[in-house]
Parts: structure tokens; C-alpha cells; sequence
């Protein structure tokens, strides 16, 4: 892909396939994190209600829940399948692996443990830093337990292109061409008339319009698309 | 072979790949999953994603093959080793032979734990005023009443009094020690020198100020104890820090950062133990250090068998049997 501008990291599987994995960035990792604060805040808010009318006891309570909130809660969440804090879930983020595996205990406990060294020397300037210098976006606890916040989203449901009917295409196209006029039709839907006859545009000469544009051209280029992902007339 | 054809020919397989998925995820452990049909589905698929790829056919297809691929190869091989047995073979092997492992960290970081602890000892119990280098008079004057024989429950203010509210202060306050110490070795080891320098003085100064005012034998009957968990736990973090720290300084021939996964990778068996100790720890000083009841005596037996028990337990656990 385009390399240098693109931050997706491919692993390669034993089958011999690429995997890409998309690391999330500061922003929308601040957001999981924002998320995950306000809950354990309104666990402990909602937990003290309770023991404070239990005393000493109550306090006891109190204390040790807040300890396990402080280093527990992101352990016991990231080692479960969903392999994220509800935070990170909330921002459709998990935490792998380098290689894509799911995290293992020894690395989610590397990771948030180290977080004590992410804080430094405040307000998580450390992993701030980190993350702004590193391609992959990895704080320091990451780095040390080989483990990456990835972006995790199902692939969306099979775009519908517009019914036109098939055009065999004028000239050869390659696969590459192919792929791009039927990634057009996919677009098709969600670009104003306008701009849609200017890409077609681009592609007329698939369908034998070179230096033609408006929308019976357009009409004609989806055509082709539709030729393309295997549509005979 | 048009995108449409190559996806009417194996789309039921894939559709039989995501309802395995499916029902993985629903209930993890049933044995209802064929593992022999599962991997062959997944690597005729892995074909398919490399076909769909070179061919390049539509992107919701590449998506999709990509995002069924992804799930089974997670599936298939992750490391997911935890529950009673993890936790057995920890305790039984992986820990001691850890400790010995770490051996030259762990008298480094004892050095480095040990010596300010027993200069600043020397130095307050010489110069008392000195004391006050480290904490304010107010927190001086609480020591001493912590300490005076005639506390009901040593090592504690009056007005904090119950043994289970100790006992959650204690753990936090001491694991955020220990996790402390470790982190701290990020930085080359900087960190945990620091800290453990740190708490080994702080320590030191507050025993050589009560030995100075003769509270001495109150104070070191109630530390004696959980002393033999709680200062071993603090020491192997830092241990643990050390050992990331010189990861970090000396790679060797790894690159600094797979150095460091490596040295992360082992010393983490480390912290597992100094958990498990800081909860002992804490146990201990709640419930058993503070009663004011038991004589002295008593107190120094029990103390006694337990450094010998972790003493015992680092250097002969775990060792292959001859």
C-alpha cells in the first residue's frame, strides 16, 4: 500500500497470509480511556455509598475494591475474549499481540503494570511522547510486553450497487482497473451526482467514452462495474 | 473467474467458517467444534484471501475473507493458559526458579535496599534531629505513639483501629511500592534504584529515630514478621526493574526493544510472587503484628520460622529432583 503515509502493520500468518492490523491512535485511545475512568469512578462512587454506612469494615471494603479498580480492572477486562476495557470496546479498540494473537496474561500484566512508568513524568506525558513519536502508536508498557491497541471493526455489510444493466468493457482491463471502477459503483450511493459524473469521468474510456462526461456516461461506467464483478448481460 | 462466481462457489464454506465462529463465541468451551474441519475450512480459506487479493476482487470480499481469517487464526493459536493449574506450577516452579534465575539482581537490589536502610539507621539513631530530613515533626510525634508500649495496637494511630482497614491500606500502599520499583527500572534502572534507595532510607530513619527513643523493642517485634514478606516482595521488584533496566542498557546482540521484551517477558514471573507476598504481607500486619497482646517472644518464634520458610522456599523450591 502506500507506504510511509499508511500506519497498517501486516503480520504474516504460518498459512503464508498478510493480516493488517490498524493501530489506534492517541485520540481515540485518550476517549477509551476517558470512558474507563468515568466507570471505575462511578463503581467507587457507587461502592461507597453502600460501605460508608458499614464502618471500619466498610472502609476495608472500600479500600481493597479501589485497589483492584486501580490495577485490576484493565487485567481482568483485556483477558477476557473481547480482549478490551468496556472503554476501548465503547471505541471499537482491542488490545493484541505484535503478531495479532490475543493478549496473554503475562502481557496484559507487563503492560498494565508498567503503566506507573507510562505516568511519569505527569499526566502520562511518557506515554503521550511514546505515542506520538511511534509509527505504531505503542506506550512504553506496550512496547516492553509486545503488545499493540489495534482499531477492531466488523467489515460493513456488502454495499449494493445500482442496478444498471451490464456493458462489456471497450478496451482490456486490468485487475487493478477492475477492482477500481467496481470500488466507484460501491462509492456510487454515497457521492452527489456532480462529483460522481467527474470520477466516471476519469473511467470513461473503459466504456468507449474518452473525453466524455454527464450522467449517461456515468451510467455506462457502472455498467462496466457491474461487468466486472461478473454480471453478463 | 468473475468475483460473483468465486464467491457463489465458496461462500457456503465461509458462511460454515462464521457460524463456528459464532458459536465459539457463545459458548467457548463446548466440544461441539470439529478441530479437523475447522482448520481445513480456515486454511482453504487463507487461499481464498490470497487469491481474492492478487486477483483484486471487490474490497467488501477482501474484508470479509480478511475479518474471517483474523478470527480463526486468533482462534487457533493463541496462548491462553490460566485457571488453578497456571497458578500451581507458578507457585510449585516458575517463581523460585525465577528468584534464582534473577540471583545477581536480587542481591543488587537487596544492596541497594539494604545499605541506605542501615546508614540512615545509624545516622538517626546518632543524630536524632536528622529525622526530620525525612518526615515533618508532626509525623515524628505519630510515630512515636504508634510505637509506645502502651498502645493498644501497635504500629497504628488511635484513631484508625480496625484490623481490616489496615489491612486495605497496607495492600494498596505497599503493592503501589513494589509496582513502583518495578516500573521504575523502565528507565534504565534509574527508577528503581531510586525507589528502592528510597524506601530503604525512609525505613531506616524511622527505626534508627524509635530504637534512639527506646521504643525499639515494640517496633521491631511488630515489623519483624511480615518484614520477612513484605521487604523480600519490595526488593524483587525491584529485582525485576533492575533486570528491564539492564535489558535496556546492555541489548547484547538484540535490538534495545526486543532486548527489552525478552527481559519483560521473564522478570513479570516475578512480580506474580511479590503480588501473592504483599497480600501475606498485609495478612500479617493487619491481624497478627499489631496485637498488642501477644508477648514478644512469641512474636520473634513465629518471625523466625517464617524468613526461613521464604528463605527455604527461594533457594530449594522448585529445583529438578536428583
Amino acid at each position: 500500500m502506500s507506504e510511509g503515509l499508511d500506519t497498517v502493520v501486516a503480520v504474516e500468518t504460518p498459512e503464508g497470509i498478510v493480516l493488517e492490523l490498524r493501530p489506534a491512535g492517541l485520540v481515540v485511545r485518550f476517549y477509551a480511556f476517558l470512558i474507563d475512568w468515568v466507570i471505575r469512578l462511578a463503581v467507587l462512587y457507587g461502592v461507597a455509598m453502600v460501605t460508608v454506612f458499614m464502618g471500619g469494615i466498610g472502609i476495608a471494603l472500600w479500600l481493597i475494591i479501589a485497589f483492584a479498580c486501580e490495577w485490576f480492572y484493565p487485567i481482568v477486562f483485556e483477558l477476557r475474549a473481547s480482549g478490551a476495557t468496556p472503554g476501548k470496546r465503547a471505541c471499537n479498540l482491542k488490545v493484541v499481540m505484535d503478531n495479532g494473537l490475543p493478549v496473554t496474561p503475562a502481557a496484559s500484566i507487563t503492560r498494565n503494570l508498567l503503566r506507573v512508568a507510562d505516568f511519569l513524568p505527569f499526566g502520562f506525558g511518557f506515554a503521550i511522547a511514546s505515542m506520538l513519536l511511534r509509527k505504531d502508536y505503542k506506550r512504553l508498557g506496550d512496547i516492553a510486553a509486545a503488545t499493540m491497541v489495534v482499531h477492531h471493526q466488523k467489515p460493513g455489510p456488502q454495499p449494493v450497487l445500482a442496478d444498471v444493466p451490464p456493458l462489456t468493457p471497450a478496451i482490456t482491463l486490468t485487475p487493478r482497473t477492475q477492482a477500481a471502477l467496481i470500488a466507484l459503483a460501491a462509492r456510487a450511493p454515497r457521492l452527489t451526482e456532480e462529483r460522481l459524473d467527474e470520477l466516471a469521468a476519469i473511467a470513461a474510456p473503459a466504456s468507449g467514452d474518452a473525453s466524455r462526461s454527464g450522467s449517461r456516461v456515468t451510467m455506462r461506467v457502472l455498467g462496466v462495474a457491474q461487468w466486472a464483478l461478473g454480471k453478463r448481460a | 473467474m468473475t468475483p460473483l462466481q468465486f464467491e457463489e462457489l465458496y461462500a457456503p464454506d465461509w458462511v460454515e467458517l462464521e457460524l463456528t465462529l459464532e458459536r465459539h463465541a457463545a459458548a467457548p468451551s463446548a466440544r461441539s467444534i470439529s478441530g479437523a474441519r475447522f482448520t481445513a475450512l480456515y486454511r482453504q480459506t487463507c487461499g481464498h484471501l490470497a487469491i481474492a487479493r492478487s486477483r483484486a476482487y471487490p474490497t467488501h470480499l477482501v474484508d470479509r475473507l480478511e475479518h474471517i481469517t483474523a478470527q480463526c487464526h486468533q482462534l487457533i493459536y493463541q496462548q491462553r493458559e490460566f485457571g488453578m493449574a497456571w497458578l500451581a506450577r507458578i507457585i510449585a516452579h516458575d517463581f523460585p526458579v525465577a528468584v534464582r534465575a534473577h540471583g545477581g539482581y536480587v542481591i543488587t537490589a537487596t544492596l541497594l535496599f539494604l545499605v541506605p536502610t542501615l546508614v540512615m539507621g545509624a545516622l538517626v539513631y546518632a543524630r536524632p534531629e536528622l529525622i526530620l530530613s525525612v518526615v515533618s515533626a508532626e509525623t515524628a510525634s505519630e510515630f512515636d505513639e504508634m510505637y509506645s508500649s502502651s498502645a493498644t495496637s501497635i504500629g497504628r494511630l488511635r484513631t484508625v483501629d480496625t484490623d481490616w482497614m489496615m489491612f486495605g491500606h497496607y495492600i494498596r500502599n505497599n503493592i503501589s511500592v513494589a509496582f513502583q520499583c518495578f516500573a521504575g527500572g523502565l528507565f534504565g534502572g534509574l527508577g528503581s534504584i531510586f525507589f528502592l534507595a528510597f524506601n530503604g532510607a525512609f525505613g531506616g530513619a524511622i527505626a534508627g529515630y524509635l530504637t534512639g527513643r527506646g521504643l525499639g523493642p515494640t517496633f521491631y517485634s511488630f515489623i519483624v514478621t511480615h518484614a520477612a514478606f513484605e521487604l523480600t516482595a519490595i526488593v524483587l521488584a525491584g529485582a525485576a526493574g533492575l533486570r528491564i533496566g539492564h535489558s535496556l542498557l546492555a541489548p547484547g546482540r538484540q535490538t534495545r526493544v526486543q532486548s527489552l521484551i525478552a527481559a519483560s517477558r521473564q522478570a513479570v514471573v516475578l512480580l506474580y510472587g511479590v503480588f501473592a507476598m504483599l497480600v501475606v504481607a498485609a495478612v500479617i500486619e493487619a491481624f497478627w503484628s499489631s496485637a498488642s497482646w501477644l508477648p514478644a517472644s512469641v512474636k520473634y518464634g513465629v518471625a523466625a520460622l517464617c524468613w526461613i520458610a521464604v528463605l527455604a522456599y527461594f533457594t530449594l523450591q522448585g529445583r529438578r529432583a536428583r
